[in-house]
């Protein structure tokens, strides 16, 4: 059966963030077939036997009084989860080869990872927009309006100077103390070393990392059909580049950047996924979630 | 090979211009945001190559333009061999066989030098054969096969025609643009001066064909004629009563010495006058037969002279005279009315008495009558018409006969004209003032100068009219109209025959025209005209159009069949045209008989044109002209062996080729700037 997924373009033809995230994410959810295991918490784990000092709201007491043995139920993360969305608003994330800018993209993302948190699952959410340094920050939380407060956050979210994800990180192990789901959307132009330095102390302290590798097709496969100066979005640097160069230095090298991000995260124990932006976004974030279903 | 135009070959300076635009010119390149260059190399040198090649294909297709469009205003040619293609040629034989060929041994004389030019052809030449007279005649189409050619040639024979040249460039142009072999042509005449056109633009011939001139009379000949005849058509009456007309001829001599010529008239194949005149050198001369007396009926008239010169034939001219009663006309007026018969019976009785006399009846009687016998119809102050009268009249009508309706005071408070079948759309009283006239009469204002039966306006003038009738004259010919505009007289056709409305009155009431000398010769005029007696000799020249039939209206005509006998006693129509065809080309010289609808009998006697009996060559700074080509009989066979050089222009071809390479670099160069300027992801502003 062929699934018809929705188009980027289409997407930044809908005016309003709610109304991209419903869109995406009711057009994953229905490419799930009702499947009841999704997102990130709740997730059913496994029966264990009660000991004392658990919690008795836990206990099956339909299996004690079939059994007349008490056990428990165990769900993974049945702690509340904490999603909070890490976007890059670099100068970089303002390029776009078509209708829908990489910038577009990650939003459009954020939104639709904010509405599964919170109206899916009822987890708490939060955002913290960056760039060289943090541009602003929404706190994790679960009250009502918080899903319009992350919208607004993501509406005024403009890319700006340069990325260097070695000052912010320092707030960011100040904003996430409490364990949760951090979930950076970056195009990454930055060495893994640097990269992983900068996410490592999260995961130290309990986070589990996401990384959502946002980047144009024209950035993993350029295609210039003659000699072309180009200007660097973020340095403003210029340079004369060849059609010969794109198509087959800049591509091996970009391939070996998302390869060592991609190795450096399964080390990590990081996750790491690439959203091309020409790429249907619900399809994206479906294929992802199950990868990452299979995987827990 | 050459070239005609070298000094165009500067215009290779221009192959700098792409050669600068593509190797020499710094390619400009708009710088194009990126993300990042974060693994980006800086390369130049190879992009300068890179461009290089990419543009090779472009670079050597303008090239190839530019290169081509200067050679093709050069005018490059090859010489190739005039033998090279000896089967690409048409020889055009057109024979003149107009009446003056008939003079001597011109004819057999032309024949035998066309079957000469036969003799000599070429094996791969094809041959036509065409005659010339006032129209050019195709005998045979383009073939090789020699004796269809010589039976073409051997069977064709002088007619009466006048010889026209203009016929002889139209062919040949006509020839030149269907064909795409060379054409030659040999034109086989006695090339009389007067076959010329007025213009002799139009005789100039198409580049692509020789023309070869065969002269069939080798100078001037001198010949008599007698070139015009004046003589009654008709002569009425019987005894002593018999008016008869006088005969002028004229005598004339082209190209000859002063000479006693015997002129004679012959009335139907006898001699019954005969006068010897005097002709000066190269003049002409009047003669006069006084007295003409022809039995009853249609008689053969012919005025002879003894020429003793080449064309026997142009020496007798052929007219016909009628000599009958005087004519019936029927006269139909209101049973109140007697004074317009009286002025209408005084007329032409004062005017012709010994061709019409008039009949009187009122309407009331009529109706009783038949028409046939009457010359035409004249219905006075009548406005309504008993239906046997009405249909009796639309039948005459029909049928060829005439009929004058003077509509007086009679038509006031009708709608319709009688038989004229016109809506009568106001009444106009000059009298009274009604019309708005600052007099109580209005004159005649204009009259259509072509009816010259009717005379000019001022033949008019002093006549006043007090009263008129404004009819619908959408359908109707407007003869005369008052100073006001108001049509006075209206002509239809209906059928074969004529119907004339006068919208006033012949009674004195309406108008005074019949007190006035103006009355007598209108009604001798309108009596000639619609008695359709003609005006001159009954002769006609050939290739003239003798009228057969009137133009029909829908729904008004019955077809009526016309005989026709030519001077042969052949019938040149079959049945079907002798109902149809509106007019007969009288091909031939002599008598022709008609036979028409309402059963009135014609005879007209046919001449040659007098043109024809001229038989003053064209001078021969003209004929050189014509030949433009001047390549005489032998030469132009001889030169069919010969390998001589002859210019092939190859601006066409060279055209061609940079119609391509410009098709070619701009689907190639729309290509590749379209496909730069829409780099895929690269040219669009980022955010």
């Amino acid at each position: 059966m062929t699934q018809r997924f929705l188009d980027p373009d289409v997407l930044t033809s809908l005016s309003g963030l709610e109304l991209i995230a419903r869109t995406v994410v009711n057009g994953f959810v229905a490419g799930l077939h009702r499947s009841p295991e999704f997102g990130f918490s709740q997730e059913f784990a496994e029966y264990r036997a009660y000991s004392p000092g658990d919690d008795l709201r836990h206990v099956d007491w339909n299996v004690y009084a079939r059994t007349e043995r008490a056990y428990i139920k165990r769900y993974r993360g049945e702690t509340n989860m904490q999603l909070t969305v890490l976007l890059d608003a670099s100068g970089s994330m303002r390029f776009q080869s078509h209708a829908t800018s990489k910038m577009d993209y990650a939003r459009y993302a954020a939104a639709s990872l904010f509405y599964l948190a919170l109206h899916s699952q009822h987890d708490a959410a939060g955002m913290i927009v960056f760039d060289d340094e943090v541009r602003s920050y929404v706190r994790p939380s679960t009250r009502t309006g918080q899903f319009a407060r992350l919208l607004s956050a993501l509406e005024v979210a403009e890319p700006g100077a340069r990325t260097d994800f070695a000052k912010p990180t320092l707030h960011f192990q100040e904003f996430l103390r409490r364990r949760g789901l951090a979930v950076f959307l970056s195009d990454f132009y930055e060495s893994p070393e640097v990269l992983m330095r900068a996410i490592e102390p999260l995961r130290y302290i309990g986070n589990e990392v996401v990384l959502l590798h946002v980047l144009d097709p024209q950035e993993v496969r350029p295609d210039l059909r003659e000699p072309s100066i180009l200007i660097d979005l973020e340095t403003q640097q210029q340079m004369e580049v060849t059609p010969d160069y794109a198509k087959f230095e800049y591509r091996d090298k970009m391939a070996a950047h998302i390869a060592a991000l991609r190795e450096r995260c399964r080390a990590a124990d990081v996750d790491y996924f690439l959203l091309e932006t020409d790429r249907p976004l619900d399809a994206m974030l479906r294929q992802y979630l199950s990868i990452r279903h299979e995987r827990k | 090979m050459g070239i005609l135009a070298p000094w165009f070959l500067f215009g290779l300076a221009a192959l700098s211009v792409p050669l600068y635009l593509h190797l020499l010119r710094r390619h400009a390149s708009t710088p194009r945001p990126f993300s990042s260059l974060l693994f980006f190399e800086p390369r130049t040198q190879s992009a300068v190559r890179h461009r290089r090649l990419r543009y090779l294909l472009l670079l050597a297709l303008r090239l190839a333009l530019l290169l081509l469009l200067v050679l093709a205003f050069a005018d490059p040619f090859l010489n190739r061999p005039v033998a090279a293609a000896p089967a690409s040629r048409l020889v055009l034989l057109i024979i003149d066989r107009s009446f003056s060929m008939r003079a001597g041994t011109r004819l057999e004389d032309a024949k035998r030098e066309a079957l000469a030019v036969l003799a000599r052809r070429r094996a791969a030449d094809r041959m036509q054969v065409m005659t010339l007279g006032s129209q050019l005649q195709v005998l045979t189409a383009p073939t090789a096969d020699a004796a269809t050619v010589r039976a073409a040639v051997t069977g064709i024979e002088a007619d009466d025609s006048r010889g026209d040249l203009s016929e002889l460039v139209s062919a040949a142009r006509e020839a030149s643009d269907n064909s795409h072999t060379a054409i030659e042509l040999h034109l086989f005449s006695d090339m009389q001066r007067s076959n010329l056109p007025s213009n002799f633009s139009e005789m100039i011939l198409p580049d692509a064909l020789s023309v070869v001139l065969h002269p069939a009379a080798p100078d001037d000949t001198p010949n008599w004629t007698v070139i015009s005849v004046t003589a009654p058509p008709q002569i009425w009456g019987s005894g002593p009563e018999v008016k008869g007309g006088s005969v002028q001829a004229v005598i004339a001599g082209f190209a000859t010495p002063a000479a006693d010529r015997l002129v004679s008239l012959y009335v139907n194949g006898k001699s019954v006058a005969s006068q010897r005149v005097h002709v000066p050198a190269n003049g002409r001369v009047s003669v006069e037969f006084p007295n003409l007396v022809v039995p009853h009926g249609f008689s053969r008239c012919e005025i002879r002279i003894d020429s003793a010169d080449e064309l026997p034939q142009d020496d007798v001219y052929r007219f016909a005279v009628e000599r009958s009663d005087p004519q019936q006309v029927l006269f139909i007026h209101a049973e109140s009315d007697a004074r317009s018969p009286l002025y209408f019976s005084n007329a032409l009785a004062a005017a012709d008495a010994t061709a019409f006399r008039a009949q009187s009846v009122a309407i009331g009687a009529a109706a009783r009558l038949s028409l046939t016998p009457y010359a035409f119809v004249v219905l006075s102050n009548v406005a309504t018409l008993p239906q046997t009268l009405q249909s009796e009249l639309q039948r005459y009508v029909s049928a060829g006969g005439s009929v004058l309706v003077a509509l007086g005071t009679g038509g006031a408070g009708h709608e319709r004209v009688p038989l004229f079948d016109s809506a009568i759309q106001e009444v106009r009283d000059y009298s009274s003032g009604s019309g708005g006239a600052h007099e109580r009469f209005l004159t005649v204002g204009e009259t259509d100068a072509s009816q010259n039966w009717m005379g000019n306006a001022a033949s008019w003038s002093g006549v006043k009219f007090y009263y008129a009738l404004r009819v619908d004259e959408t359908q109707a010919q407007v003869l005369a109209r008052l100073t006001d505009h108001t049509a006075l007289l209206l002509e239809r056709k209906l059928g074969e025959g004529r119907v004339l409305l006068l919208t006033s009155g012949l009674d004195g009431l309406t108008n005074d025209l019949p007190l006035h000398p103006a009355f007598v010769a209108f009604m001798s005029q309108t009596a000639h005209h619609l008695s359709a007696l003609q005006q001159g000799t009954g002769a006609r020249i050939v290739d003239s159009f003798l009228e057969l039939h009137a133009a029909q209206e829908a729904g008004t005509a019955e077809t009526t069949r016309v005989e026709v006998i030519d001077p042969e006693g052949q019938r040149p129509l079959s049945l079907a045209e002798a109902q149809s065809t509106p007019t007969l080309r009288l091909s031939q010289a002599g008598f022709y008989q008609l036979r028409r609808g309402n059963g009135r009998e014609e005879l007209i006697g046919v001449n040659a044109d007098p043109r024809e009996s001229d038989l003053t060559r064209i001078p021969e700074e003209t004929l050189a002209l014509m030949r433009r080509n001047p390549v005489p009989p032998s030469a132009a066979v001889r030169s069919a062996g010969s390998t001589g050089k002859q210019p092939y222009p190859l601006w066409w071809f060279i055209m061609l080729a940079a119609l391509l390479a410009a098709l070619a670099q701009a689907w190639l160069g729309d290509r590749m700037l379209r496909t730069t300027t829409s780099e895929p992801g690269l040219n669009r502003e980022a955010g």
